[in-house]
């Protein structure tokens, strides 16, 4: 649920649907965190008054990262919690994510429950000797932070010394980052920590939005730069020679180091970069991969026991901490990459496979996405072409592969390519352009 | 499905049944509505310590922050001490969360302008009329603001007080007072305050956790425990606040409660020995009140009823003290509200300046008897009642701009219609009870022939 405050996103419709996840839970303990948008204590008032109203018993986290709420979930042995946050959604959004008693978001059937329930618009109602009189208050931070450290091999990063740069984004890694990184006996050098302060930027970790981490990089000579999204699930990376990595090549090298570690079953989407078929053909690893959501990375993770989930995004799950998205634990599987190996940053990233990946969206009107796109399939098939129905058209061709599907959020198709060389995938985005336009 | 729907949207504010009509959505609506009213400015927020309270607070801080507004929370205090911290903070408006004298399941939001009074029926009407059209103003997100926290509001409050009035004077033995708070927002700055005047305190249902020790209104039949409390401990006085502790009555030293029409007649009588000036009250308010006014050659004005009738007339006239019979002391030079704790303290230094007990001082003003009974009448049929008291008693002295108010030679009557039941209200005083009987009696055979006709 998520809408651009003082148009869409109402408090009405914040506490509406805090009511219905109160009333889908039955009461219960619910945890309520944000990130550090200017519009977060309005929503979190608002998301409060519903839950109570509904029964809840509420244990606000504060501005926290998601997934510190989605470990506290299951710490605090709560039913569930509502995180406020857009992700990496410019400032003037704002969203609520549904989180699960086992600290996984909602997936698809459960998200449709909820929406029926709040268009239903029957909620519990607590009466007066039912209702919470108070709100609990509690940090969850520490308890991340041990999950964390539990989990690597925090000896051998400490023995490095490495000298790491941060860009909080001023969100609500800004606590979380630099004090997992000290703890790692790290040198830090931080910016944009200042949880009170806005965005200085997009809060979405890509080399646009990275060259001021770029310069704290080369000018500090740190060992490699961390960027965080405004809640903390993706992460960007700059290597020590201060170059900006492509958001898709976070997960890549993640999956790298976990396959050089542990091989086993990775787990992705269908429109994430084909170098992570190319990197688990060199370990032995299996990829899997699923819809475009986080849901369904989750699900698979578990399902599949895989030893890594991720995206093309820059989100990376580490299932020993837990089977979600966590830039916390993406930096601490990265950084235990470099220091048993001992090489830069840059070294790995020399070694990854070198592909190109176009994205173009085109604009559809909302009543014309379903019959585009079945077009497309129509024309894929004359073609003899053989193609991926797990989310929208994906097809694998000689050059590359092309992925088609309507976005979940905006009224547009997604077009998204690879190819080994530039000029391929040139040719594949216009091949597909063709046949959308036809 | 209830028979009786529990929402009552009013010039006074909105109420309603918590897990029934007083819903987070309805509640965040009207705060947007309040906020674009005031226009995203400073709104003080206060709250008494029902159940409920912390869902309403969240719910109305939701709606003020989406319209822009700076939200101050003082957290569980006093209605009185919100209105007066609006004026401290230099507000543009204030929010009351509580349901005053209503039982444990109700809650409701109270409206403050920024000179601390509550909205009169035309800022109340245009007001309703934002929340009814329904187009709020929306700040964009980058625009709104934290909720800023403050803890000193009750402090502040007791504070001001002693520097007006100051401690008591000192005497042989301390004054010994028993509070009966109600777990009411009293319940905490009540005996704080009455330490600081120099007293010695028993208090008694001081826990503000929203359950009801007794009915809420401090009219004699619910306060049997402080009376045995005052007696068990050989008190000089008693003191009953109602949930929101607007309202105070007084048990005196022989615990005996001795009627709430009794507060604001003390308390004038202190006030108009120190300084003299207007007094002011509403058309209910007993005669005694014009005797201890004549006393000091003071003018009394009486307004229609409701708060801020009497604060607007108080402010229009320079009043020095007011008040309603109910309990309700105004005292301008603290604060523009009904406030037991300056009521408190009034007549604290009334007993120990004067030397008197509470029986003595009732015992020294002339013996009124003030009768009021709920009569059954449709609501339809009420227009036509008032008609005909009107026509009945054309040759009397009347006051119509509450109901009707008849001067009798033995005494006086009012009756008004119920807004909210299909009832009229009659209230009579005469020197004593039997004639005040005698009066309603008269009234209530003439509205009986009325309705049946």
């Amino acid at each position: 649920m998520r809408g651009i405050v003082g148009e869409t996103f109402t408090p009405e419709v914040a506490v509406g649907f805090s009511q219905a996840f109160g009333t889908y839970l039955d009461g219960g303990r619910i945890l309520v965190c944000r990130d550090t948008r200017a519009s977060g204590p309005m929503v979190r008032a608002a998301v409060i008054s519903g839950l109570l109203a509904a029964g809840s018993e509420v244990i606000d986290l504060g501005i926290s990262p998601t997934p510190s709420l989605q470990l506290a979930v299951k710490s605090l042995k709560a039913d569930g919690g509502i995180a406020i946050t857009a992700g990496h959604n410019p400032s003037q959004w704002n969203a609520l994510k549904f989180v699960r008693g086992d600290g996984l978001y909602l997936n698809p059937t459960q998200a449709e429950e909820l929406l029926d329930i709040f268009h239903q618009g029957e909620f519990a109602k607590a009466t007066w000797d039912q209702i919470k009189p108070a709100i609990q208050h509690h940090d969850p931070i520490a308890h991340h932070i041990e999950r964390l450290k539990s989990v690597f091999d925090i000896e051998a990063i400490r023995h490095r010394r490495l000298k790491v740069a941060v860009d909080c984004c001023n969100g609500a890694c800004s606590r979380l980052i630099p004090l997992w990184l000290k703890e790692l006996g790290c040198e830090v050098l931080a910016i944009n920590d200042d949880p009170t302060a806005a965005f200085p930027h997009a809060p979405e970790p890509k080399p646009e939005t990275m060259a001021q981490l770029s310069a704290v990089v080369k000018a500090g000579n740190a060992d490699i730069g961390f960027a965080h999204d405004a809640d903390g699930e993706r992460l960007g990376i700059v290597t020590e020679l201060g170059q900006p990595l492509s958001e898709e090549l976070t997960f890549a090298l993640a999956t790298w180091i976990r396959l050089e570690q542990k091989t086993g079953t990775v787990v992705t989407n269908v429109s994430t970069t084909g170098a992570i078929e190319q990197i688990a053909a060199v370990y032995g690893g299996n990829v899997v991969r699923t819809q475009v959501g986080q849901t369904y990375i989750s699900e698979s993770m578990i399902e599949l026991n895989g030893v890594l989930g991720g995206e093309g995004s820059g989100g990376v799950t580490v299932p020993e901490i837990h089977s979600t998205h966590d830039s916390a634990a993406a930096v601490g599987l990265i950084l235990e990459g470099l220091a048993r190996s001992g090489k830069p940053v840059s070294r790995f990233v020399h070694d990854l496979p070198r592909l190109t990946m176009l994205k173009h969206n085109l604009p559809v009107e909302p009543n014309r996405l379903y019959s585009v796109l079945q077009n497309f399939r129509v024309a894929i098939e004359r073609e003899q072409l053989s193609y991926d129905l797990t989310d929208g058209i994906r097809v694998v061709l000689p050059q590359g592969w092309i992925h088609v599907r309507a976005s979940n959020t905006e009224s547009m198709i997604r077009i998204i390519v690879e190819a080994e060389q530039a000029k391929s995938a040139q040719n594949l985005l216009d091949w597909v352009r063709d046949r959308l336009n036809k | 499905m209830r028979a009786i729907p529990t929402l009552k949207i009013s010039i006074s504010g909105v109420r309603g049944v918590i897990g029934e009509s007083l819903t987070p959505a309805l509640l965040t609506r009207f705060a947007q509505a309040f906020g674009t009213y005031v226009g995203a400015a400073t709104i003080v927020i206060g709250k008494d310590p029902r159940t409920s309270g912390e869902m309403v607070k969240q719910a109305v801080i939701a709606g003020l922050l989406s319209s822009g507004c700076r939200v101050i929370d003082i957290g569980m205090c006093p209605v009185p001490t919100v209105q007066l911290l609006v004026r401290h903070h230099g507000a543009q408006g204030g929010i009351a969360i509580t349901a005053s004298h209503n039982p444990a399941e109700w809650n409701a939001l109270k409206f403050i302008n920024a000179d601390g009074l509550f909205l009169n029926s035309g800022q109340a009407r245009e007001m309703l009329d934002i929340y009814h059209q329904g187009e709020y103003t929306k700040v964009a997100g980058a625009e709104m603001r934290e909720v800023e926290e403050f803890s000193e509001a009750t402090d502040l409050h007791i504070q001001k007080i002693l520097e007006e009035l100051g401690p008591l004077p000192q005497r042989e033995k301390r004054l010994r007072v028993v509070l009966d708070a109600c777990n009411g927002a009293g319940s905490l700055v009540g005996p704080k305050l009455l330490e600081a005047l120099g007293v010695e305190v028993v208090p008694i249902n001081v826990t503000p956790n929203g359950l009801f020790p007794r009915q809420a209104e401090p009219v004699a039949e619910n306060l049997g425990a402080l009376s045995a409390a005052v007696k068990e401990h050989r008190a000089d006085i008693g003191f009953a606040q109602d949930m929101d502790a607007d309202r105070l009555a007084i048990v005196s030293e022989q615990g005996i409660p001795i009627g709430e029409d009794y507060t604001l007649l003390l308390a004038t009588l202190y006030v108009l020995g120190k300084e003299l000036g207007p007094v002011v009250a509403n058309l209910s308010s007993t005669s005694v009140l014009h005797e201890i006014a004549k006393r000091f050659s003071c003018p009394v004005f009486l307004t229609r009823i409701g708060e801020v009738n009497v604060t607007e007339e108080m402010q229009k006239q320079d009043a020095v003290i007011g008040g309603e019979g109910n309990g309700g002391v105004i005292y301008p030079r603290i604060n523009f509200a009904r406030d037991s704790l300056t009521g408190m303290a009034l007549i604290l230094h009334l007993v120990a300046e004067t030397g008197q007990t509470i029986t003595e001082l009732v015992n020294s003003l002339p013996s009124f008897s003030m009768v009021k009974e709920k009569l059954a009448c449709p609501s339809d049929k009420i227009a036509a009642v008032l008609r005909m008291l009107r026509q009945e008693y054309s040759s009397s002295p009347l006051d119509l701009r509450d109901g009707v108010k008849v001067t009798l030679p033995a005494g006086w009557f009012l009756v008004r219609g119920s807004n909210t039941e299909p009832i009229i209200r009659v209230i009579a005083e005469a020197d004593n009870e039997t004639t005040a009987r005698e009066i309603v009696a008269g009234v209530y055979k003439k509205v009986q022939a009325c309705i049946g006709s």
